[in-house]
């Protein structure tokens, strides 16, 4: 099943003087289940590409669907309500809100779909256990090294259960070891829970795992290949 | 989970939190003290208004408020007294003959307002029996009961003799020598310089008023109801006579207690829009602060409305929360004051002038109460609307991005 579409998609950045294509007429489809990686170098129009997959942002020209829906049109409200139910995020910098513990900062999105607290927290337990940082439960963002806090941010991104979670360079600020472990568990996330990802990544050891990998180049698809 | 958010946000940055807190502090309980101070002189200004001479409800013959002649005197006097004794609330009522004469002593003279009094009644009404500062309070006919000040002004003491000129209900000059019995001091000043107190038989007498009275004063049982029984005793006595209550006969009193509520709102606004700018101050550096944040709150799917309820969450608590500790402060000073008074002898001369007294006890009324509670949290609510836009209005890939 399809379930992101995009139909000649173009962004261009103006400052009123100086236009810069950041994607240009990208068609794409990406099956339920994929493991995408999108490579390319700085500039070629990866983050871009997640963010207008992930509704941040508005396409110049183009389509966007997701599930077969048209997410190019959606007001900002019901963008929002998208990305709570079927869109996990995974950011560079982690982005935990500090103030919150790590079982808070997992359990928010379920607060914000309105779920009662009980079947909040075995939830909340249950992907701390899948993730393997229950103990961490208690700690807040500062008190934990980041590759934990890149776990947290998954956990964070898998509760609400999502058809698709978009991760932008998770690796970019961990060591090759602890990025390589992280990739890992996204893999396993993937075969067991059976979450699309597609993640923006220079890092070769993400490139070599990938299940699909598509490179970018100046804004457009270079190169788009199937490996598992 | 909001509140639990906006909570642990307002401690991020403790001493900002605490500083705008303090404002917010100082000003209700600077606001609860100021009003209730306000309040209280105003009631007693109010109460010893009533208390010394106005009465709750007084009763004349109609139109004698405007033209105060001896001329005016009440035509039937048994008939007020049988409306007065038909209305249960009234407590005491005194009957009085007052008019206006010239008070001679062997060495100066003065204008007058001469009060003839039913002295044992009279007392129920008026404070003056317990004002007597020298002397002793009125009792049989041929006395005068003068205040410290007149006394000074003609140069008497207790036991000398002053002689009263009038003009009688015929318009002729009628003269009378009284003994001074004693003299009195009320908290009113401008009150004692002109008024002496005599018998009602020796005022009937000089004035020839045959037994004829000018003024009923009435006290009420529950001074709330006075309007009620103004109702009741004009209804019985019909227009031949003219029923006042206190307001009616010191219109001053109200053009006072009005002032007051528009100088109490404009010490609510200035304090407000005070602790209103210092909340818009933090509450935006807050929002600044965090706009990565906020971009991150809104790709995880939180909505515009929740956020916006999370500025306006972090700035109530801030209100809430300085308005009980200022409260708290506030009441801290207002408890003792209440029953101590606040001396404020500094201006003494002035406190007498409006009859206040110079021992000012605050008094808290649910209004203030009410007030004082709400302003701060609605400033708060006020002052933290635009930072609240303002981070609704943030894109969020542009705030993610955002260092």
């Amino acid at each position: 099943m399809t379930i992101i579409k995009t139909e000649n998609l173009t962004k261009i950045y103006s400052d009123g003087k100086v236009e810069v294509v950041a994607l240009r007429d990208v068609n794409l489809e990406i099956m339920q289940g994929e493991f995408v990686v999108v490579a390319g170098p700085s500039g070629s129009g990866k983050t871009t590409l997640l963010n207008q997959i992930g509704g941040l942002d508005k396409p110049t020209e183009g389509r966007v669907y997701l599930e077969g829906k048209d997410i190019t049109q959606m007001k900002k409200d019901e963008l929002a309500e998208l990305r709570l139910r079927k869109i996990g995020f995974i950011f560079q910098t982690y982005n935990l809100i500090p103030v919150l513990t790590v079982s808070e900062n997992v359990e928010l999105p379920l607060v914000l779909l309105g779920i009662p607290e009980r079947q909040r927290k075995e939830q909340v337990m249950e992907v701390l256990n899948l993730l393997d940082i229950s103990e961490l439960a208690n700690k807040k963002p500062n008190e934990i090294s980041g590759g934990q806090q890149q776990r947290v941010a998954i956990a964070r991104a898998i509760i609400t259960r999502p058809s698709i979670i978009l991760a932008d360079e998770p690796t970019a600020h961990l060591d090759s070891k602890t990025g390589g472990m992280l990739i890992d568990v996204m893999i396993k996330m993937n075969r067991e829970k059976g979450i699309t990802f597609i993640i923006c990544s220079h890092d070769p050891q993400v490139i070599q795992k990938a299940g699909r990998l598509i490179r970018l180049r100046d804004g457009m698809i270079e190169d788009d290949k199937k490996i598992w | 989970m909001i509140f639990k958010l906006a909570w642990r946000n307002i401690w991020r940055n403790k001493r900002r939190t605490i500083v705008v807190m303090l404002s917010i502090i100082v000003s209700v309980a600077v606001l609860l003290l100021v009003d209730t101070l306000s309040v209280g002189m105003m009631k007693q200004m109010l109460d010893n208004q009533i208390n010394i001479h106005i009465s709750h409800i007084q009763i004349h013959k109609k139109g004698f408020k405007d033209d105060k002649t001896v001329k005016n005197y009440i035509p039937d006097d048994l008939k007020v007294e049988k409306a007065i004794m038909e209305i249960e609330e009234i407590k005491f009522y005194s009957k009085r003959v007052i008019t206006y004469g010239m008070i001679n002593s062997a060495y100066n003279s003065s204008a007058v307002i001469i009060v003839g009094i039913q002295p044992d009644k009279e007392k129920f009404i008026t404070i003056i029996s317990n004002s007597i500062s020298r002397g002793k309070y009125l009792e049989n006919k041929g006395e005068i009961l003068l205040s410290e000040k007149l006394a000074q002004k003609l140069n008497v003491e207790v036991g000398d003799k002053v002689v009263l000129m009038v003009s009688d209900v015929d318009g002729n000059i009628s003269t009378e020598l009284f003994r001074v019995v004693g003299l009195y001091e009320s908290p009113h000043s401008e009150f004692d310089k002109i008024n002496a107190y005599i018998t009602i038989e020796d005022a009937q007498k000089i004035l020839k008023l045959d037994g004829k009275v000018i003024e009923f004063a009435l006290i009420v049982k529950d001074q709330k109801y006075v309007n009620h029984i103004k109702e009741k005793l004009e209804q019985k006595l019909g227009d031949l006579y003219e029923v006042l209550t206190y307001a009616d006969v010191a219109p001053f009193i109200r053009i006072m207690l009005d002032m007051y509520y528009q100088m109490i709102w404009i010490y609510y606004f200035i304090f407000g829009v005070a602790v209103c700018f210092g909340i818009v101050n933090i509450m935006l550096m807050s929002v600044f602060e965090r706009v990565r944040e906020f971009g991150v709150l809104k790709a995880i799917g939180m909505k515009n409305k929740n956020i916006f309820l999370l500025i306006m969450t972090e700035s109530f608590i801030i209100g809430v929360l300085g308005t009980i500790i200022g409260l708290a402060l506030g009441f801290a000073f207002y408890i003792p004051l209440s029953k101590s008074g606040v001396d404020l002898g500094f201006f003494a001369k002035s406190l007498a002038w409006f009859g206040t007294g110079r021992i000012i006890y605050p008094v808290l009324t649910n209004f203030t109460l009410a007030l004082v509670s709400l302003t701060m949290p609605f400033m708060s609510l006020i002052g933290a609307i635009y930072p609240a836009v303002k981070s609704i209005k943030l894109e969020p890939v542009e705030a993610i991005k955002h260092i």
